[in-house]
């Protein structure tokens, strides 16, 4: 089901969930709106489900336009973070109640609601009440019972925020394989980018109630179109530093007090644009300590993570986070040199926080 | 590497452990002890010194800070002997006889301090008692005086060693019933005692002196009882304690409810004694149940089944409507956003605390007038079951929207949203979804709205005079007469009676109310 949403406008009283919001969803597509809490990416789903109404602009499913249609008329399942079970309900009535809902025969009933559980892998838990479950068995009943009455739209709001981080990364693998094989528009909401990331045909990413960047994950990461964007998605997030772009020797240079970067060509006259100083970003992995480095600076801090050390580097009053090899037992206040990789570096407006390389 | 510095000087957090020793441990008990008897003392203080003069500057007259200073100085002993015994409770379990020494040793020392502390202020056992002056035996013709203090109240009177005292004034006495009352006399009261000296009957007048007897022996009571509750108190298994204090604290219900049944079995009882007509144990009988169904109580007839009848669909009828009601509105308040919801709530919370009593007459009035409406009249007017249960639920309802209104702020919107999406319309999602997970509140709600409807006297006495309308809690009242003697134990039956359907509801409510549903919901909505 295709799914066209037009200039959709959400308010609360004066307050505004989701503003001039148009986004168009193909079938079949899974889709993940990211963003922090409160950036109207749940309104925007529970708009979807027909729980809100639109204040304005248009949803449509496929051609016909769902404003007013009831959530029950809308053919629609809902995986929540609180997986909303039924407590009073065994996990079969759990899963059969969309179905005795749509009057489906009780035979019907028996037949779906098993296949259903035993794709689920929770085959033998369906005379169980939802209280004896553990938290993945119950996502897992949630899923089922979304997905029992053969829904057109499969909706997500964040349901695998409630499950420890091991949990969580096998389910992330079922749902993205299960909605690959049946081919169900989805839409996953999430404030995890990694999340987003991994499962996401393509991204909407939204902050303060607007569309910041519709777009697929590599190209999300490659060329993010705000500094919103280049921040928000990519862990470790992006370094930020304000530099001035001049002109010099035929090269362009990004200078910040001390530190003083060559720029190539293309990059260089799009950041020298524009007048005054604009916002570089630098990806943690695009600069490496090495030898010969362009710049000085000292380790503060060394996270390690396992398989690389996060480490904090100051260079005068700047701080850039970056990652290295577990095996060079980097210590904090070791002196470093730190090389950048500036074919990678994006520009902003610090005016605006669009993007100086990417117009659209 | 960077230098590693201890935040802290030294390692303080060691702490030596001493070996025991029983003088400290002595000493340990006998402070926890002044303590627990400063407290009590200054509780009864508190009591006598503070509050009461407090409820005497507003002229109320008032015995609780009596009966409270009472209270404090009878426990005071008891308080003491536990602060102490639990000083020696942590040997109990490996060294007992320590034990033992330690916690008898506290306790006569404190029953020590106490009893001289009575003796110092004329308290405790050493109060003045009234007597006689007089020792007396009971002998098989009478009460013999065996001696006679020189210059007493009795050498006074003139009584002799050797009189056998029959009576006091007409009413013949043992010795129980002659110290019996004796005890209750009050100082200089007079006693005309009929005895007989020398085979001729003859009347004395002794009159009562208050005086201190300072027989140590009197304090073996209380030093054995001292001593055994001290030796409980080191041996009882730490988690009685919470039972103990409970059963402690609803004694006075459990008394109460114990005189009840006892004494719709018995034709009298004294204290919770049932009695014959000859003042000894026995007396049981089925005559306050069998009037009951007979119909006839004191003269009074009556036919027990219509007033049960009207007191059941009171309280059924309430239960019902306020049920319905109250979950309708409770849902609409938690969930939905319209005109004047917050005013009608504070406005519900304001008329949940305004003293029904007060409507009684507008109610009255408005019933009256209603019972002029064609058809609705008949069911909800003036003398009809529907107006009073009518008047009872708008009395209960407040209560039952708030309660209500609680329990559905507590279901989170993600379940109703679900059950949205599931394909169930608004009424369904109410019905199948949310009223069950409330069951636990609907029934608490019911019992209320049950029992308020069952106990219900007020208004039912009000809104149905005149007529044979009556409910249980009316009837009752009917049964206590201003002209005649009331029989106390026939009451007693009728209340027993109205407790039964109470008892059987709380029977099989009782495993719902604790079936608190687990589960089925994480983090927020």
């Amino acid at each position: 089901m295709e799914i066209r949403i037009d200039n959709l406008t959400k308010k609360f009283g004066d307050v505004v969930g989701v503003e001039d919001l148009t986004l168009h969803i193909d079938d079949g597509e899974f889709v993940a709106f990211l963003g922090p809490s409160g950036c109207g990416k749940t309104t925007t789903l529970l708009t979807l489900a027909g729980i809100y109404k639109p204040t304005d602009g248009l949803i449509r499913f496929g051609e016909r336009v769902v404003n007013t249609v009831q959530p029950k008329d809308r053919n629609i399942g809902m995986v929540f973070q609180s997986y909303a079970l039924y407590p009073h309900m065994t996990i079969f009535q759990n899963i059969a109640y969309p179905l005795k809902l749509k009057k489906a025969p009780k035979s019907v009933q028996n037949e779906r609601v098993r296949q259903v559980a035993n794709v689920m892998g929770i085959g033998d838990l369906l005379d169980r009440r939802p209280g004896q479950l553990s938290g993945g068995q119950q996502q897992r009943v949630a899923l089922g019972r979304a997905l029992v009455k053969e829904p057109d739209v499969l909706l997500f709001d964040e349901p695998l925020s409630n499950l420890d981080a091991r949990l969580r990364l096998t389910m992330r693998g079922e749902i993205k394989h299960l909605q690959k094989n049946l081919g169900i528009t989805s839409i996953y909401v999430t404030h995890d980018q990694v999340e987003a990331m991994t499962m996401a045909d393509r991204i909407a990413v939204m902050s303060g109630g607007h569309l910041q960047a519709f777009d697929a994950p590599d190209e999300l990461y490659d060329r993010p179109k705000t500094r919103f964007v280049a921040g928000f998605v990519g862990n470790p997030p992006m370094n930020f530093l304000d530099v001035e772009v001049s002109q010099a020797n035929g090269g362009f240079l990004a200078q910040a007090d001390s530190i003083r970067l060559p720029l190539g060509k293309t990059r260089g006259e799009a950041a020298a644009a524009r007048a005054g100083s604009v916002t570089m970003g630098i990806r943690p992995e695009d600069i490496q300590i090495a030898d010969d480095g362009e710049v000085d600076g000292e380790i503060f801090v060394v996270e390690p993570l396992g398989r690389e050390d996060l480490i904090d580097a100051r260079v005068g009053p700047h701080s850039f986070i970056l990652l290295a090899d577990t095996e060079a037992r980097r210590r904090a206040g070791e002196r470093v040199s730190l090389k950048f990789d500036m074919t990678q570096a994006q520009f902003f407006d610090p005016q605006t926080e669009r993007s100086l390389l990417w117009h659209q | 590497m960077t230098a590693r510095e201890s935040l802290f000087e030294g390692d303080k957090l060691k702490v030596e452990e001493a070996p025991p020793s029983l003088q400290r441990d002595l000493i340990e008990g006998l402070r926890l002890g002044f303590i627990g008897i400063a407290i009590m003392l200054a509780a009864a203080f508190f009591f006598s010194g503070v509050v009461h003069p407090l409820f005497a500057l507003g002229s109320v007259e008032e015995t609780v800070t009596d009966v409270l200073t009472r209270l404090a100085l009878l426990a005071m002993p008891f308080v003491a002997y536990i602060a102490a015994a639990s000083v020696a409770r942590r040997y109990s379990a490996r060294d007992v006889p320590r034990a033992l020494a330690l916690a008898l040793t506290c306790s006569l020392v404190l029953f020590a301090l106490i009893s001289a502390g009575h003796y110092a202020l004329g308290t405790g056992v050493f109060a003045p008692r009234p007597s006689l002056q007089m020792s007396l035996s009971q002998t098989d013709a009478g009460i013999r005086v065996d001696a006679i203090v020189p210059g007493g109240a009795a050498d006074t009177a003139e009584m002799q060693v050797g009189d056998l005292i029959t009576a006091i004034r007409r009413d013949a006495v043992d010795l129980a019933a002659f110290n019996k009352r004796l005890g209750q006399s009050e100082d200089d009261a007079p006693l005309r005692l009929r005895f007989i000296r020398g085979g001729e009957e003859m009347q004395e007048t002794v009159r009562v002196v208050l005086q201190t007897d300072k027989d140590l022996r009197r304090l073996t009571p209380g030093l054995a009882l001292g001593l055994v509750f001290t030796a409980i108190i080191i041996f009882l298994p730490g988690h009685w304690a919470p039972y103990i204090a409970l059963v402690g604290l609803l004694s006075p219900l459990l008394v109460g409810y114990f005189w009840v049944i006892v004494a719709t079995f018995s034709y009298r009882t004294e204290g919770l004694v049932p009695l014959d007509s000859n003042d000894n144990f026995g007396g049981f009988t089925l005559k306050n149940w069998e009037s009951i169904f007979a119909g006839d109580i004191a003269g009074l007839e009556f036919n027990i089944w219509p007033i049960l009848m009207t007191s059941l669909a009171i309280a059924v009828v309430m239960t019902f409507v306020v049920l319905l009601v109250s979950s309708m509105a409770g849902y609409a308040l938690s969930r939905m956003h319209f005109p004047g919801r917050r005013f009608f709530l504070s406005f519900t919370l304001i008329l949940h605390g305004f003293p029904a009593i007060t409507l009684l007459i507008p109610i009255f009035i408005v019933l009256l007038r209603l019972k002029d409406v064609p058809f609705v009249g008949e069911f909800i007017g003036f003398n009809t079951i529907g107006g009073i249960a009518l008047v009872m639920v708008a009395f209960q309802l407040p209560l039952g929207v708030w309660l209500m209104k609680g329990f559905f702020d507590n279901i989170p919107w993600d379940m109703e949203r679900s059950a949205l999406i599931d394909g169930a319309s608004r009424f369904r999602t109410y019905w199948e979804i949310l009223l069950p997970q409330i069951r636990p509140g609907l029934l608490a709600l019911g019992i209320f709205a049950f029992i308020g409807g069952w106990n219900a006297y007020i208004i039912p006495a009000t809104y149905s005079i005149g007529t044979g309308l009556s409910n249980l809690p009316v009837f009752l009242n009917e049964l206590i007469d201003e002209t005649a003697p009331v029989d106390w134990n026939q009451v007693a039956a009728v209340g027993l009676f109205q407790l039964i359907p109470i008892f059987i509801f709380f029977i099989f409510a009782q495993e719902y109310l604790l079936n608190i549903y687990a589960g089925g919901t994480k983090g927020s909505s």
